[in-house]
């Protein structure tokens, strides 16, 4: 099973850097954002609370451009009855998941950088920051691998997958902005304990996903 | 499902003795009255939430097809627990600016609530976009299985995050519900009348799709 994950992850990999449509949106989008804020705050410095608040909405909405684009194109390209026939159930999960945790973390090393540059962003615990940004890259790519699952079905109509993505990535989201929002002034005390929170999550969500990707993903 | 039929004695009793028979409460004066309705309406939209849930694990184990029509059931009760979280938004918020002065200054009461109804609007715009595909119904049963996992979440996060001025805490530090016997009695009634009033909806939705189902099948035979 191991080489059939990694033989789809190659192949995910592969399709995906030939045109870069997913990664190149979303980065694009992430950069437009930043400089956007930046551009219209004219050098006011915000506080954590906000700085913490626009860097992962920023990175919600980018991340939802691309998300969901993994399975979207199985569709798209017709090839999803191709892979149906050709690998098991758990190694297109898994290695859809691994896709998008590692399409996320990209994201981020794009993304944080460019944030920190353009908002003077003092991050006073780079370990903690470093920490919810990875853990917290993993809970939502983890829950938004079946939600894209579930979208690409419907044909990936327009901003669905952000409508039925929101709800469930909430309480993440506000775990998040709060655990940055300690690493940015130095209050490391939950914020290492939020981390194993969002591991939880992401254990969580990833069984009950296991459990339920055969009903979508079978026809 | 003729035990339904109890709500056209019991919803008008309900409302009678809000109105005339429980007293104001001593603080909160008249606009407590809004409780009788409120507190059900909220009740009557978490359990149809969960209804919907349990029908979609159903749905999805009954490999034999034992069960006619469970993805429709689950529907239903999402559409009736949609109703009922609008409307509990809606009482909330007038309670809140009678009492609190603005209507919205999320509460983590207002919060749950507004993400109970965000997973609602998820699950019909899934459902609308998958109308014409054939694993509608696995699909978003999965969908309300996903969010009902999330759900306990909030219940234990919102708290810690977010000081509440919602009336229990207020009236009871100990979390317990220490309402005058009069209004208590009210209270329980009208639970037990949107209880009844959601069952009798949802039986009601419920036909309604079987008869429609029997109609297309009949249709496309022809």
């Amino acid at each position: 099973m191991l080489s059939e994950i990694f033989r789809n992850l190659r192949k995910d990999f592969r399709v995906e850097f030939r045109n870069r449509a997913a990664i190149n949106i979303s980065i694009a989008f992430a950069g437009i954002t930043t400089l956007a804020i930046s551009l219209t705050a004219g050098g006011v410095s915000f506080s954590p609370r906000v700085q913490s608040i626009m860097l992962w909405i920023i990175m919600f909405f980018s991340a939802m451009n691309g998300l969901a684009h993994i399975f979207i194109r199985e569709e798209e390209e017709r090839t999803s009855l191709f892979l149906r026939l050709n690998s098991s159930l758990e190694s297109v999960f898994l290695s859809k998941l691994l896709f998008n945790f590692i399409f996320f973390l990209i994201l981020q090393v794009v993304i944080c950088p460019l944030y920190i540059f353009f908002l003077q962003v003092d991050v006073k615990s780079p370990l903690l920051f470093l920490l919810i940004l990875v853990s917290g890259g993993i809970a939502i790519s983890s829950s938004t691998t079946i939600l894209g699952a579930m979208v690409s079905k419907a044909g990936g109509k327009g901003s669905l997958f952000t409508v039925i993505s929101f709800p469930i990535l909430l309480p993440v989201l506000w775990i998040a902005i709060t655990s940055t929002t300690d690493a940015l002034e130095k209050r490391a005390s939950a914020g290492f304990g939020n981390t194993l929170f969002f591991l939880a999550f992401s254990g969580v969500i990833i069984s009950i996903s296991f459990l339920l990707f055969k009903y979508i993903w079978v026809e | 499902m003729k035990a339904t039929k109890l709500i056209f004695i019991m919803m008008p009793l309900s409302i009678f003795l809000a109105f005339m028979w429980a007293p104001p409460a001593e603080i909160l004066g008249e606009s407590s009255r809004i409780i009788y309705f409120h507190v059900p309406l909220a009740w009557g939209s978490v359990l149809a939430f969960v209804y919907s849930g349990i029908v979609s694990i159903l749905f999805l184990a009954d490999k034999k097809g034992k069960y006619t029509l469970l993805d429709e059931r689950a529907y239903n009760s999402a559409g009736i627990g949609m109703v009922f979280t609008i409307l509990a938004i809606i009482s909330g918020a007038i309670w809140a600016k009678m009492s609190w002065g603005s209507y919205w200054n999320w509460d983590p009461r207002q919060t749950s609530i507004t993400i109970l109804m965000l997973i609602y609007i998820a699950y019909f715009s899934l459902h609308s976009a998958l109308k014409d595909n054939e694993s509608k119904g696995r699909i978003c049963c999965s969908y309300l299985i996903f969010a009902m996992i999330t759900v306990p979440l909030f219940i234990f996060i919102i708290p810690r995050m977010y000081p509440s001025l919602h009336p229990d805490p207020i009236i009871n530090p100990e979390r317990k519900l220490k309402l005058n016997a009069q209004m208590r009695t009210v209270l329980m009634i009208s639970l037990f009348s949107f209880t009844l009033l959601y069952f009798y909806l949802l039986n009601l939705m419920n036909r309604i799709s079987f008869i429609d189902n029997k109609y297309k099948e009949k249709y496309y035979e022809e």
